[in-house]
């Protein structure tokens, strides 16, 4: 009649399944937090890893030496996450802006993006450096 | 003299409302906290609701445009209070209550109705639609649950003015003389009836799931309390904790009164101890108590419509109670021993 | 006394830009509005004027987040149809597959939220646990968890890979074990029992006579499915059958109990079709055309107009686009979204029901509005609601300048 309560029961005994990405209970003081774990004081609870790291779509990185500045990639960027330099004939790429469709990898003639896994990409500015390539 | 029982009232009624407002808190994390491992979430740390408490009191306190401001104030506040007097009633670990007398019993669940109605009262004076219907549906819920709740009640007290005698409707004497010491087995069974009857009103008496038709979230976005905020907000809420605390109270008086320390005597000398012992006992039949009635219940289901909280209390729950009334009545005619009693 | 609630555009029951306007009798329902256009995004009007083709499908993509596969499959279906761009067979297998997956994954949420509606949470913890699993798998194949980009003009953009199939497969056996398990949880408990059985019924003919789509038709008995009556991609070697109630529990209701047992039940279906194309997906080349810029070219060459039809986790999607020689971006193009035709079953589902019923009823055609919403209705500051007959007579004018 009430079959949940046994499950719930059940699951009680069981450890949580939340990962518990990046402490237990959220910290205080989350830039504290942040330096602590750079110091090393406080260890900091992985996030679930990446399934297959070949297929992953993170941050996008960018090969200068190969570009030869064909602004293909410009063309079919969905969010207009792509500027051209013109004066150096090479892109910057705002992660800011980018939606991670990877259709700039496909385009490119050299191969000269690529999706990187890193997608830990929170910062309070979206200007910062971390999320501009060039 | 007088002053002396005044002044003795006044400190022991200021020191158990913020007992029970600890322990309400306390509880009413623990409830989260058991709530979230069922669901295999990590849930809120235990003493979360002081978190909240602490943050709704710093909160700005919104008050509505077409509100009738002196009883929106005001009814948190009655709600609050009605709900920490219940615990001067109740004894607590077999310790006499601050104040008791003929007929209290009666009493306390009028206090339960009056800090229901306060948030009744604050509902309609908010002026949100929202929190009509809840108002409406908060009545409702009263009206269908104080009946199998009547029947329980009486059922006990009906039962000790036959088995013993002496005041029955104050429930420090039903305290002192648990009932099932003195009945048969189908008198027995009739009490473990009542029990459940009791059980499966307390949800409805603290607006939980299945019964909390005047809160629900998703239909009428928290109903009464849609429109309160800030430190009105935190007044319900710990009101909320302390009637938890105080219902469960309620039922380890009416059915688990006993103590441990005298059990624990005959193996090891506590002294001293045997108040703080028989304390810790009675917290943890509290707890069993809002852990089968309370958070396993709101976990395990689906909450139903008003019209169904109506049919399960006034037919179905008062159906239950009459039964077990009607068993401690066969029970004083055939007189079975319990077959576990020689 | 009659009174008015408003459900939404803000409300904790349905968190979607839509306003339910219900006037009540005490507790019950006696008359029903729906009043859409609460949010407007110009989708279409970025596709028509500053996006290319390609640029579209991931625009289209976003036009909602859970069905972010059937909304690029419409509009990539169309497209091909105009340009006559093949699709190798390896790749019309991957887009069944990818059809299903999110098909399961969106049901899943769905069971979750209406047992959230219900007060019923710790079935939606339960549900929406289960339901990671086919998120890692979508992440492992697509790369995301959410958004798949795997869709383009010609093909799929990524193969599943051979070290993939083994956990496909063994995804479908986590879910055939759990299915019986969800199945119980849900159709077997007394309190839900209570809380949908004969609630919010659609009738047969209502339902015809709406043209309500998806799961909302099939529970009432409307044997309507896209993938069984105009088969698109691989889908004619499966022989999809319409899915309606009655499979399970021997007779159509057509309430709300109803259609949470045909979405379990197309769950089933989902992981039958995905194991089958696993079994039998062809090897072979993922996309006719790897050259994006001649796509883009050869869609700017191309002439003539197209539907796109997909059955999505809600119903059937249809996108409509016209292409023009020399239009650098879709000449015409207009969603209808399967949620747009099913938000009007709300007024005879809710009918005579009660205040607490309007939560789970609402959810139970499962409701995306980020696809519906459509129409502007503020002017100048002011508010002007315009009725169908202006609308009418608006696009008479519209069609007469076009073809001056
Ligand atoms: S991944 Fe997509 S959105 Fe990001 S830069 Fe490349 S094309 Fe633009
Ligand atoms: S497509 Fe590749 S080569 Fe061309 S501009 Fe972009 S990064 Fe450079």
């Amino acid at each position: 009649m009430l079959p949940m309560l046994s499950q719930l029961l059940k699951q009680m005994m069981k450890k949580p399944f939340t990962n518990l990405f990046p402490a237990k209970y959220a910290p205080k003081n989350v830039r504290g937090y942040l330096k602590n774990v750079q110091e090393g004081k406080t260890k900091i609870i992985p996030p679930v890893g990446i399934p297959d790291e070949e297929t992953f779509r993170g941050k996008i990185v960018y090969d200068r030496e190969k570009c030869i500045g064909c602004k293909m990639c410009i063309r079919v960027c969905p969010a207009k996450a792509i500027e051209f330099k013109e004066e150096e004939k090479k892109i910057r790429i705002y992660i800011g802006r980018c939606i991670f469709c990877s259709q700039c990898n496909d385009v490119c003639p050299v191969d000269a993006l690529h999706m990187s896994n890193e997608f830990l990409l929170a910062d309070a500015n979206k200007a910062s450096e971390n999320l501009i390539v060039e | 003299m007088t002053g002396e029982i005044l002044l003795k009232t006044v400190l022991g009624g200021a020191l158990i409302t913020l007992f029970a407002i600890f322990f309400g808190l306390i509880f009413k994390g623990i409830d989260r906290k058991i709530v979230a491992r069922m669901q295999m979430r990590v849930g809120p740390p235990i003493r979360q609701p002081f978190l909240d408490v602490i943050k709704l009191m710093n909160k700005e306190t919104v008050v509505p445009e077409n509100a009738i401001k002196w009883i929106y104030h005001a009814s948190a506040i009655v709600c609050l209070a009605s709900s920490a007097i219940i615990l001067l009633y109740i004894p607590i670990a077999g310790i006499e209550p601050l104040l008791h007398g003929h007929g209290d019993i009666i009493l306390i669940i009028y206090i339960f109705i009056i800090s229901a109605l306060a948030m009744v009262v604050g509902g309609f004076s908010s002026s949100s639609p929202f929190a009509t219907v809840g108002a409406q549906r908060e009545m409702i819920t009263m009206a269908s649950y104080e009946f199998p709740l009547a029947v329980v009640i009486i059922a006990i007290a009906w039962k000790l003015s036959e088995e013993i005698g002496g005041d029955v409707f104050s429930v420090y004497h039903i305290a002192q003389n648990p009932l099932w010491n003195s009945v048969g087995l189908l008198g027995f069974i009739g009490l473990l009836i009542l029990l459940f009857a009791i059980v499966v009103v307390t949800p409805g008496e603290l607006a939980k799931i299945p019964f909390d038709v005047a809160e629900a979230e998703t239909e009428i976005a928290q109903g009464l309390l849609v429109e309160y905020s800030g430190r009105n907000l935190a007044m319900f809420y710990i009101a909320d904790g302390v009637r938890t605390f105080a219902m469960a109270s309620l039922i380890t008086a009416l059915f688990f009164p006993y103590n441990i320390s005298p059990l624990l005597k005959n193996y090891i000398s506590l002294g001293d101890f045997a108040i703080v012992t028989d304390f810790l006992f009675f917290l943890l039949k509290v707890f069993l108590i809002i852990l089968f009635s309370v958070t396993l219940v709101r976990a395990g289901m689906a909450r139903l419509r008003i019209t169904q909280v109506v049919t399960t209390y006034w037919i179905t729950i008062t159906l239950i109670a009459l039964f077990g009334l009607v068993l401690l009545m066969w029970d004083n005619q055939l007189d079975i021993p319990l077959p576990w009693v020689g | 006394m009659k009174y008015e609630i408003p459900i939404g555009p803000l409300h904790p029951a349905l968190k979607e830009p839509i306003m339910i306007k219900c006037t009540i009798e005490g507790e019950r329902i006696v008359d029903v509005d729906v009043i859409a256009s609460q949010n407007h995004r110009g989708v279409e009007w970025i596709g028509m004027n500053r996006n290319n083709p390609v640029q579209s499908i991931y625009l289209a993509e976003r036009i909602c987040g859970i069905c972010n596969f059937c909304h690029p499959s419409c509009l990539v279906i169309a497209v091909e149809e105009i340009t006559g761009i093949e699709v190798p067979e390896r790749a019309q297998y991957i887009r069944v597959i990818q059809g299903e997956l999110e098909r399961i994954h969106s049901h899943l949420l769905w069971a979750g939220v209406a047992a959230h509606e219900l007060g019923f949470d710790s079935l939606l913890h339960y549900v929406w646990m289960v339901r990671e699993k086919v998120m890692d798998i979508l992440e492992l194949v697509n790369g995301n968890r959410v958004t798949k980009s795997i869709i383009m003009y010609g093909g799929v953009r990524r193969d599943i890979k051979d070290e993939h199939i083994p956990k496909l497969r063994k995804m479908v056996e986590y879910y055939r074990e759990g299915f019986n398990k969800i199945a119980k949880l849900f159709l077997e408990d007394k309190t839900i029992k209570m809380r949908t059985r004969n609630i919010g019924i659609l009738t047969k003919e209502d339902a015809m006579k709406l043209a309500t789509a998806g799961p909302t038709t099939r529970a009432s008995g409307v044997k309507k499915d896209v993938r069984q009556d105009m088969p698109y991609y691989a889908y004619p070697d499966f022989e999809v059958r319409a899915v309606t109630p009655d499979i399970l529990t021997g007779e159509t209701v057509g309430d709300t109990y109803d259609r949470i047992v045909v979405r379990l039940l197309e769950v089933k279906q989902s992981l039958e079709i995905i194991e089958k194309a696993l079994d039998e997906m062809p090897s072979g080349d993922i996309l006719s055309e790897p050259k994006i810029i001649k796509i883009i070219n050869q869609v700017k060459k191309s002439e003539g107009e197209a539907i796109g039809r997909h059955e999505a986790p809600r119903g059937e999607d249809i996108h409509y686009v016209k292409l023009k020689e020399g239009f650098e971006y879709l000449y015409a193009w207009k969603v209808r979204a399967p949620t747009y035709i099913n938000i009007l079953s709300w007024r005879p589902m809710l009918l005579d029901m009660q205040i607490a019923d309007i939560p789970i009823v609402a959810a139970s055609i499962d409701p995306c509005l980020s696809c519906t919403n459509r129409v502007t209705i503020v002017k100048n500051g002011k508010e002007k609601i315009i009725t169908g007959d202006e609308l009418h007579k608006l696009s008479i004018q519209k069609t007469r300048r076009l073809l001056r």
